[in-house]
């Protein structure tokens, strides 16, 4: 395609300006967060006559209670989901892709359909069955759902994954003397990177930023989350905007964080799954 | 270890772990648990220092002060810890929310306890105060932590510059319309003065002030709403002329905009009100004119109301003695006058209130005296109705008038009264209704079980099979077995559980024992309820709105992205950055972003030339603020386009070039056509997400003003946590669930006319 020089300036400068629409709330964000308490809203954006206040973070997490045990607790759930999810739906996948069974393509209908089911109709009966459980208030309700039953989205894309990996690999190793479990265990899911990377993002962003169900379950101040902690700081009329956004961009920096470090990984997985579905 | 032991192993940990309890502890000495305060509020140390000394007098009692920081606000969570029967000996709960615990009858009535206690002295509180805590026989169920009446703020220098002395404690209404009318500025004419004589704050505590001093009412004799009476309709009138008739009243003091910087901090409003004590702790940053709190201006007769939190202890607890005990220790000299002294509130201990721990000597306001001097004709709203229900639909439909005067004050005030009966009649007929057997609700959810182990025998029962097929079929069962155990029990067995309640009205606060059987009164229901239809309304605009453009910008931005070229992977960061925020920050980010004056939108509006909207605060424009919201949040679509765009064979491209197409003939049938299948998927999980906005407008607007941001999501969740109607919230829960169903099949259907799979390759 020929395009001329300043055709190509105006595409470039479109596109910055698009970028810098998309990250500027953000950088609003870590700008007020700096801000001495109660000044933020009179000044602009990059005004620092006092010199930025990193004394807001400190405070923020004072606020917040004890960040330190929500953090731990927010990082602990992320990561049993992780490996809960990344198991459970990886061995479904391979059952519905690989395995010969009857009734194999009703019951994939089901999975399907139970990605229609959208949680709002699950949550109060899902809390009547743990509150019966005695599990209110343990990070049980917030992990045994979607980890075993709630992920048919995962289950999806592994199974598409599977089933575009050649048959003969599996059937190299059985004559190997691999069994049904060990075929999946050593074959098929380390062929799997792209699709247990973007598995593994996504639940790790649904579960950092998850707000309805901590709510709902979690009670005592050491089980706390960090969307929590921050959905109480809005509801404090004590409340400094400076303060508030010292908090988000704490509990944010870890996604971003994440996200930068994995972002290939992610996006190679979007595509391949995109590509298969 | 063989690969299954292997695997056994790792399910048995990973099962472990999340069954664990985090919280699991066992002690021998006597705990009271007790859930008041946040900690990370200003008085917790004398709440701890109160505990420490009630186990010092107390030997072998341990009091555990469960912290609520993080909770969404301590009040709901004493909702969940009950509704989670988990222990509590003492907490504290909001004055508004005591008649619907009351009728729920988890409040242990504390009378004997008081009468037993020679050392108990009720002059000791304000007769007013205590008034707020007594139950419909007179008993006595708690002791206050501080409570403010609602007073009026006034800048002392703006009414000096313009020619004002103070007004005198017993000012009227004229007095208020006339110094309102002399301040009120608008220089360059645009309709929206630089001067306001009043901010006016409008939630229903704020509102009732102005119906009793015109010797009106919220409920008549006979337990029915008050409002459609003249001097309620007056009072509302007066209100929506100070704001559209006279032109002299700033609405910035709505629910979106009560934690910013409003006109009155900015010194651009004579007056802010009626409002608790709570503000001279916002205040005191105001360095730029004196400011002082006044008495409410009166009419026929002076009236104001309260708000309170007070402690008190739940039926539940097996130790109410002690918990009462620590009851009159919160209530005692020590935690109160620290209250006092931090600026929580008033407190209710009249030597507290009355001691220079609350009259405060130096500083503003100078006049905490006026908090005290108004008790006299301060009342709490009437305590024997669940009023949160009441209050929101009250609120709602008030707006209508005074917020928004687009309706006549007698309009809306009869209908508030009707949408109150309405709800008073529901509430007292439910109690007739007849309880739901026992063993409906297990059965219910045991039935997910049986289709998942019908399922199973089916596909193991058929015919002989050769050995190897056994053995992979059973194979292929241990693989599925997680899955299928949650299938059973997280999504079938409460699926039916949902559908059960929506024929029964339950209160989360009490066991299901409670429940009780309406039949198909929920359902009809849905057919009368104007708040649902508006929450349908409002969710299928926005939906309608927002997919679309969603789906156009992610493939807008997909396609300048799409080739590879310096800084095209920043640019795809950053245009999926937004999307990994969760949706809690997105509504607290937003909230800041959209103010009316000083948010960063309208900065950018005001510098290109243009008047931003009031984007939360008028109905117009709170759907479109939601809207832009969403569209910055289109990472995941993009994304999903941009793979898609990968897939589309270049050759294709070629030969319709070479045949002459334009640039837009070749998006329109190379393009679009290759990306049929995930337009599709956008558009469906588009759509899904739509239908289930909550977290922001619960964050950003409570669905204010009006109904007009009360999404189907958000509506569902008061029914059933807020308002405790648990058996509506499960019907409505359904109705979002038919509805996406609905039109999941409805761009399913029409998908087979735009969407073409290519080749058969499946």
């Amino acid at each position: 395609m020929k395009s001329s020089r300043s055709a190509r300036l105006l595409h470039g400068l479109l596109l910055a300006a698009l970028g810098l629409t998309f990250l500027l709330p953000l950088v609003w964000m870590v700008a007020t967060s700096l801000q001495p308490e109660g000044k933020a809203l009179g000044r602009g954006l990059f005004e620092f006559p006092d010199g930025p206040q990193w004394g807001n973070y400190p405070l923020a997490v004072e606020q917040m209670g004890s960040f330190g045990r929500q953090f731990f607790n927010t990082a602990l759930l992320t990561v049993l989901s992780i490996a809960g999810q990344l198991f459970c739906c990886s061995l479904a996948g391979y059952a519905f892709a690989r395995l010969r069974f009857r009734g194999r393509d009703g019951l994939f209908l089901l999975v399907l359909a139970t990605m229609m089911l959208p949680p709002q109709v699950l949550a109060i009966p899902q809390f009547l069955l743990f509150r019966q459980l005695g599990l209110i208030d343990t990070f049980a309700p917030l992990l045994l759902p979607t980890v075993l039953g709630g992920a048919p989205f995962f289950i999806f894309l592994f199974r598409q994954y599977f089933l575009s990996l050649p048959r003969e690999l599996d059937e190299a190793a059985r004559m190997d003397g691999c069994g049904f479990f060990g075929t999946y265990w050593r074959v098929a899911l380390p062929l799997a990177g792209p699709v247990v990377g973007s598995v593994a993002i996504f639940t790790f962003l649904a579960t950092w930023n998850d707000f309805w169900a901590p709510l709902i379950y979690l009670n005592s101040e050491e089980n706390q989350t960090l969307t929590l902690a921050l959905a109480s700081f809005q509801q404090s009329y004590r409340l400094a905007v400076e303060w508030l956004m010292a908090g988000t961009s704490l509990v944010l920096a870890p996604c971003v964080l994440v996200y930068f470090v994995f972002q290939r990984v992610f996006v190679r997985g979007v595509r391949l799954s995109a590509a298969k579905g | 270890m063989t690969a299954r032991a292997r695997a056994l192993c790792l399910a048995a940990v990973f099962g472990c772990a999340a069954a664990v309890p985090a919280t699991a502890q066992e002690n021998e000495e006597v705990e009271l648990q007790v859930l008041v305060h946040e900690s990370w509020f200003a008085g917790y140390p004398f709440l701890l220092e109160t505990a420490r000394d009630f186990e010092a007098a107390h030997p072998g009692v341990r009091v555990r002060v469960i912290s609520s920081a993080g909770a969404a606000g301590s009040v709901d969570k004493v909702k969940f810890m009950l509704a989670g029967k988990l222990p509590l000996d003492v907490i504290w709960i909001d004055v508004t929310e005591f008649a619907a615990f009351l009728q729920e009858d988890v409040l242990l009535d504390l009378q004997p306890w008081f009468d037993a206690d020679p050392d108990w002295r009720p002059a000791d509180y304000f007769a007013q105060v205590l008034a707020g805590m007594r139950g419909a026989d007179g008993h006595l169920y708690g002791l206050p932590s501080t409570f403010t009446p609602y007073v009026m703020y006034a800048n002392l220098s703006l009414l000096h510059a313009e020619g004002f002395a103070r007004p005198p404690p017993d000012w009227t209404w004229n007095d208020l319309l006339r110094i309102c009318r002399a301040v009120t500025r608008d220089a360059d004419g645009d309709g929206r003065p630089e001067q306001y004589g009043i901010s006016l704050t409008q939630w229903l505590q704020a509102l009732v002030p102005w119906i009793w001093q015109n010797g009106g009412r919220l409920l008549d004799e006979h337990g029915r709403s008050a409002l459609a009476e003249p001097a309620a309709v007056e009072a509302v009138d007066f209100l929506a002329g100070l704001l559209h008739r006279e032109k002299v009243a700033s609405d910035d003091a709505t629910f979106a905009n009560q934690l910013q910087f409003g006109l009155f901090q900015a010194g651009r409003a004579a007056f802010y009100g009626p409002v608790g004590y709570w503000e001279t702790y916002r205040f005191q940053a105001i360095e730029d004119f004196e400011w002082d709190v006044l008495p409410l201006p009166r009419n026929k007769v002076a009236a104001t109301s309260m708000a309170m939190r007070f402690y008190c202890v739940p039926r539940a607890s097996e130790r109410p003695q002690l918990a009462y005990e620590f009851v009159r220790a919160l209530a005692a000299d020590s935690m109160q006058r620290g209250l006092a002294q931090i600026g929580n509130g008033v407190p209710g201990l009249i030597r507290a209130a009355e001691s220079e721990d609350f009259l405060k000597p130096v500083g503003a306001p100078e006049s905490e005296q006026v908090f005290l001097d108004v008790l006299e004709h301060a009342r709490f709203l009437p305590i024997h109705v669940n009023w949160r229900e009441i209050e929101q639909v009250t609120k709602a439909t008030l707006e209508d008038a005074i917020l928004l005067g687009r309706v006549p004050a007698a309009e809306a005030c009869a209908e508030a009264a009707r949408l109150t009966d309405e709800i008073l009649a529901r509430d007292t007929s439910m109690r007739a209704r007849p309880a739901v057997p026992a063993w409906a609700f297990p059965a219910a959810q045991l039935s997910g079980l049986a289709v998942v182990l019908l399922l199973v025998f089916r596909g193991l029962r058929r015919g002989a099979r050769p050995r190897l097929a056994v053995r992979e079929e059973r194979a292929a069962w241990m693989f599925l077995a997680p899955w299928a155990a949650g299938l059973a029990l997280f999504l079938l067995g409460p699926a039916a559980v949902a559908a059960l309640l929506s024929f029964t009205e339950w209160s989360p606060v009490r066991d299901l024992g409670g429940a009780r059987w309406m039949g198909f009164g929920q359902w009809q229901r849905l057919a009368e309820d104007g708040t649902f239809h508006d929450a349908l309304r409002v969710t299928a605009v926005y939906a309608l709105a927002a997919v679309p453009l969603q789906t156009a910008l992610a493939l807008g931005l997909a396609l300048l992205v799409r080739r590879s070229f310096r800084g095209s992977g920043t640019l795809r960061t950053l245009f999926y950055l937004p999307t990994i925020v969760s949706p809690v920050v997105l509504g607290v980010l937003w909230r800041w972003l959209l103010t009316e004056d000083g948010g960063m939108v309208n900065r950018a509006l005001a510098a290109a030339g243009v008047q931003g909207p009031d984007w939360l605060g008028a109905p117009a424009w709170v759907l479109p603020a939601f809207v832009l919201m969403g569209l910055w949040t289109i990472g995941a679509q993009m994304l999903v386009f941009l793979a898609g765009l990968q897939t589309v064979e270049p050759s294709l491209y070629e030969a319709a070039r070479v045949d002459g197409a334009s640039a837009w003939a070749r998006f329109r049938h190379v393009t679009l056509p290759a990306l049929g299948p995930l337009l599709l998927f956008n558009l469906v999980v588009g759509t899904i997400a739509a239908f289930q906005v909550f977290a922001q407008p619960l964050v950003m607007t409570q669905g204010g003003p009006g109904n007009e941001s009360r999404f189907l999501a958000l509506y569902m969740w008061e029914q059933g946590f807020r308002f405790l109607r648990m058996g509506y919230a499960s019907t409505l829960a359904w109705v979002l669930f038919a509805v996406v169903f609905a039109l999941t099949l409805v761009i399913l259907r029409s998908s087979r006319r735009w969407v073409h799979y290519a080749g058969a390759g499946r």
